[in-house]
């Protein structure tokens, strides 16, 4: 396998195509699902829409440059990209610029403009990763040569973990394990790695009780209606409303302010109601599609940089929309995880369609050759 | 494996979801249904309605919680402190905050348009003569459901079905945009008629009112009934209450007043029992039964008799030719206890307590109304010479007002027993249904009847029931004066002093039982119930315009 030939110098076309579809599907369903809350709360049911719009502009524009952007040249940018993701995740906890929200410090405050590090500091990881067993290839059979990248994620996991935000950490940590086992470690080395996460798992839950009861009310929603159990409970509630065909667009009855969130990371439970099961289906279709031809882009590209930054923003998306997919459902317990693309939310949405960018233009195959020796090693 | 789980969340498992979720999604405001009135036998309204409010508030539509207190406060007199605190309650989404309030004051407080602030219309039953008739009416809660007396018994026919207005909201319960709304319409109560006549029952209140206060008894109580049909007339139980002011904060009061104790509670009915023992032998004298007395046979005129080793002797000391040669007739004038006693066991206890069987002792009356007593008689295989003896004269026998005043209106009216009554009719959106007398039994004949009337007439016009003679009536009856028992003996200076009359004496119309529970001073039945059921009589008299009979 893996052959210059494979690589099309075209560039895979439908990835952007699906990209922008997904994110104007998002503004739809974003107006509905909030346009009732919007107009209670803010006087203007296009409250919502309209920042998502802006967020939509702004990640078409970083897209399409993404996209012309050799992505080769993004491997400058591994300690830059580092530092000022941990510098922004520190930045989270100085007073006056961290916004808090719902009891999580998660955001930064730029005059109106708000930023999720956290949302920055996944790519980061994926950049810094790839740009280091790139350039290190053997070593990631060592314990030694996964350190700097382990430490990196930890870092960044112990950051956001402080937040507290409990669904990007586990994000991050399924990323670190994925992107080193992609990296070609042996098995020793990767089995030394999952040391800290069994351990993690209890000492997070000691920590902070309110995870258990969250467990617990996963378990059996109806147990703490009120509490714990309600965010499940609505979703579940949104899903069930929405059958087979769903309610249709704009009908949904759960918009009414009963389920929280509906517009960001609950918008799924929306979108089952409006459009039942069939849309849901269709829809997880479109995901795996763009899932699906990011693994063709890795598999087919020649250059390990390529390959494993391809594989990262693959994961990124695949995880997320998982996750997303499975607190939606009441499969997992719930955390706070947008669907990305979809819903509200800027910093996500205008970094996920950069990402694709870069996957489009790793899709051109441009730096393939000179690396081919290399991908013969894996 | 998502695909699985969805599937079974959305198609599986969604149609029950939706069903839970239906009760967050609707609010519903109730419609209440407007409940029936209560109508005397003449249609005359006894208990109606008056339009009244509820007043509810959803806390979390109120946006200034200070500023509404103060206004429903002022508006409802009440006290703002308390107001506010309901209205801050954040884990209700609708309280309560006035019932029954005037159409005026939500006019008043509709002008102040506060935000999160309803009404609904809410019906105050209105019981037009207060006291009168109010342990037999009873009363409803403040929901509008009946709790004691006919409001309960007849709930079913009074209440109707309320209605709601179903329609979808948000959280908070502000109704969404294209909000489905489903009206459910409340089916009214329909109007009651009683047996009872309102002109009669308060000639009677106050009857009872006067003797009770004359003779600074404890209770005085009274049924009226008609004795060709048993319905009704009237029931008092003096002391009463207010209805349109129920003492709900003092239970035990609340309990002792609107007990209908004339269908509720159990009294050894003394003399007035006698008039059933004659009816019994005269029957029987008439069967040719060789054991029954005739009407000129002279009775033993001893104070005593001598049954099972036990003496029972005559209130009276027959001294001075008292109590001396007596017939029947004479024997009822005079009340005279052994005469009774001889007619009891020379009659058996199987022929005599066929008799108490047919006059309904020992069992309900079968009246419509909640927790009639059976009354106690001694088993008729238990019972012993030495009782059987006493209840011949109404000793060792307890009745309730009613069992015996529809005894003795059997007894008097040609023989038969009805089933007593206090529902005439039913206002149906057909017509009025009426409720016709249902005949339980025959107990003597029209011959024996007749002759008792004869004799009790005679009671009345020249006996013991002289105080209750009404100069150019026929008014029969008989007098009765029990003591009474207290932890399983005789309580001294406690007795229930007892009338029971009707009249006219040829051809009855009305029947009362007077009792007068512990009355001070003069306790016979003939010196303080006669004279109570006379001036009932006499109201009677006045109100219907029966004209004198001479």
């Amino acid at each position: 396998m893996g052959s210059a030939a494979y690589c099309r110098p075209r560039g895979d076309i439908a990835i952007l195509a699906c990209t922008l579809g997904m994110a104007a599907f998002g503004c739809i369903m974003i107006y509905s699902a909030s346009s009732y809350v919007a107009e209670v709360q803010y006087g203007d049911p296009f409250y919502f829409v309209e920042k998502q719009l802006v967020g939509v502009v702004f990640g078409t524009v970083a897209m399409f440059a993404a996209a012309m952007f050799p992505y080769g040249r993004l491997i400058k940018l591994k300690i830059p990209l580092a530092v000022l993701s941990v510098a922004l995740l520190a930045l989270v906890f100085v007073p006056g610029v961290g916004v808090t929200n719902y009891g999580a410090t998660r955001w930064i405050g730029v005059g109106p403009v708000t930023i999720q590090p956290s949302e920055i500091a996944k790519y980061a990881f994926v950049l810094f990763a790839a740009a280091h067993f790139s350039k290190n290839y053997r070593r990631a059979r060592s314990i030694r040569g996964v350190l700097p990248v382990l430490a990196f994620g930890i870092v960044i996991c112990l950051l956001i973990i402080a937040e507290p935000n409990m669904s990007i950490t586990m994000c991050v940590g399924l990323l670190m394990l994925a992107v080193v086992f992609l990296s070609g470690t042996n098995l020793k080395t990767f089995a030394a790695m999952l040391v800290p996460f069994v351990i993690a798992v209890p000492v997070l839950i000691i920590a902070e009780p309110y995870r258990l009861q969250r467990l617990s009310a996963f378990l059996d929603p109806w147990s703490s209606p009120k509490d714990e159990g309600y965010q499940l409970i609505q979703s579940l509630y949104a899903l069930g409303n929405g059958g087979l065909f769903g309610v249709g667009i704009g009908n949904s009855t759960q918009k009414y302010r009963f389920l929280p969130f509906a517009e960001s990371d609950f918008i799924l439970s929306i979108m089952g109601e409006e459009l039942g099961f069939i849309g849901l289906a269709i829809f997880f279709g479109a995901c795996l599609f763009i899932i699906w031809r990011g693994i063709a882009i890795a598999r087919r590209c020649g250059d390990p940089f390529g390959y494993l930054l391809a594989a990262g923003i693959t994961l990124v998306y695949g995880i997320q929309v998982i996750i997303n997919a499975l607190v939606v459902g009441g499969a997992i317990p719930p955390t706070g995880l947008p669907l990305p693309l979809v819903s509200s939310g800027n910093t996500s949405l205008i970094i996920t369609m950069a990402s694709m960018g870069v996957l489009y233009n790793i899709s051109r195959g441009e730096r393939a050759v000179p690396h081919n020796a290399a991908q013969k090693a894996i | 494996m998502i695909a699985a789980r969805y599937f079974y969340v959305q198609v599986i498992w969604g149609g029950k979801l939706v069903l839970r979720a239906a009760d967050q999604w609707n609010r519903d405001i109730p419609v209440i249904a407007a409940r029936g009135r209560i109508l005397d036998r003449n249609g005359v309204q006894l208990v109606g309605n008056a339009a009244t409010y509820s007043v509810f508030v959803r806390p979390r539509s109120v946006s200034d919680k200070n500023y509404a207190a103060a206004v429903l406060a002022g508006v409802l007199n009440a006290d703002e402190g308390e107001i506010l605190k309901k209205i801050s309650a954040s884990d209700r989404s609708e309280v309560t905050v006035a019932r029954q309030v005037e159409r005026d004051r939500i006019t008043e407080l509709a002008g102040y348009a506060l935000d999160g602030v309803y009404f609904a219309e809410d019906n105050t039953r209105v019981y037009a003569y207060g006291d009168a008739l109010c342990q037999v009416l009873g009363f409803t809660s403040s929901d509008g459901m009946g709790i004691s007396g006919i409001e309960k018994m007849y709930d079913g026919v009074l209440g109707g079905q309320n209605g709601s207005i179903l329609y979808t909201t948000d959280i908070v319960g502000n109704q969404t945009e294209d909000t489905r709304i489903v009206y459910n319409a409340a089916r009214d109560g329909s109007d009651i008629s009683l047996t009872v006549d309102i002109t009669i029952q308060l000639a009677a209140e106050q009857a009872m009112k006067d003797v009770c206060v004359s003779s600074q008894a404890k209770r005085a109580a009274c049924v009226v009934l008609d004795p060709n049909t048993f319905e009704v007339l009237a029931m008092v139980n003096y002391p009463s209450y207010d209805l349109n002011d129920v003492p709900r904060d003092d239970p035990a009061t609340l309990n002792s007043l609107s007990r209908n104790t004339l269908v509720c509670d159990i009294y050894e009915p003394g003399s007035t029992f006698k008039v059933l023992t004659a009816a019994a032998n005269i029957q029987e004298y008439l069967n040719g039964n060789g054991a029954a007395f005739s009407p000129t046979y002279i009775f033993n005129g001893s104070r005593t008799r001598s049954v099972d080793g036990t003496t029972v002797r005559c209130w009276s000391d027959h001294a001075n030719g008292k109590h001396s040669n007596q017939t029947l007739a004479d024997a009822l004038n005079n009340s005279c206890n052994p005469c009774f006693t001889d007619i009891a066991l020379a009659l058996g206890t199987q022929t005599f307590y066929d008799y108490l069987s047919a006059f309904g002792l020992g069992n309900v009356t079968g009246i419509d109304f909640a927790g009639e007593a059976l009354g106690m008689l001694v088993p008729q295989s238990l019972v012993r010479d030495c009782d059987l003896a006493r209840i011949g004269f109404g000793q060792t026998v307890a009745v309730t007002a009613l069992q015996l005043a529809c005894a003795v209106a059997a007894a008097v009216n040609g023989g038969n027993y009805y089933v007593p009554s206090l529902l005439k009719g039913v206002v149906a959106e057909d017509g009025v249904k009426e409720v016709t007398p249902v005949l339980k039994n025959r107990v003597i004949s029209g011959e024996a009847s007749a002759m008792l009337r004869q004799m009790l007439e005679g009671v009345v016009r020249e006996g013991s029931g002289k105080n209750a003679y009404i100069e150019g009536y026929r008014v029969g009856g008989k007098t009765g004066t029990a003591q009474k028992y207290e932890n399983g003996g005789v309580a001294s200076g406690k007795y229930v002093s007892s009338f029971v009359g009707f009249f006219p004496a040829d051809a009855p119309r009305y029947l009362a039982l007077v009792i007068v529970d512990e009355p001070q001073g003069a306790y016979y039945g003939s010196v303080v119930a006669a004279p109570a059921a006379k001036a009932l009589f006499e109201d009677i008299i006045a109100v219907k315009n029966i004209l004198p009979y001479e």
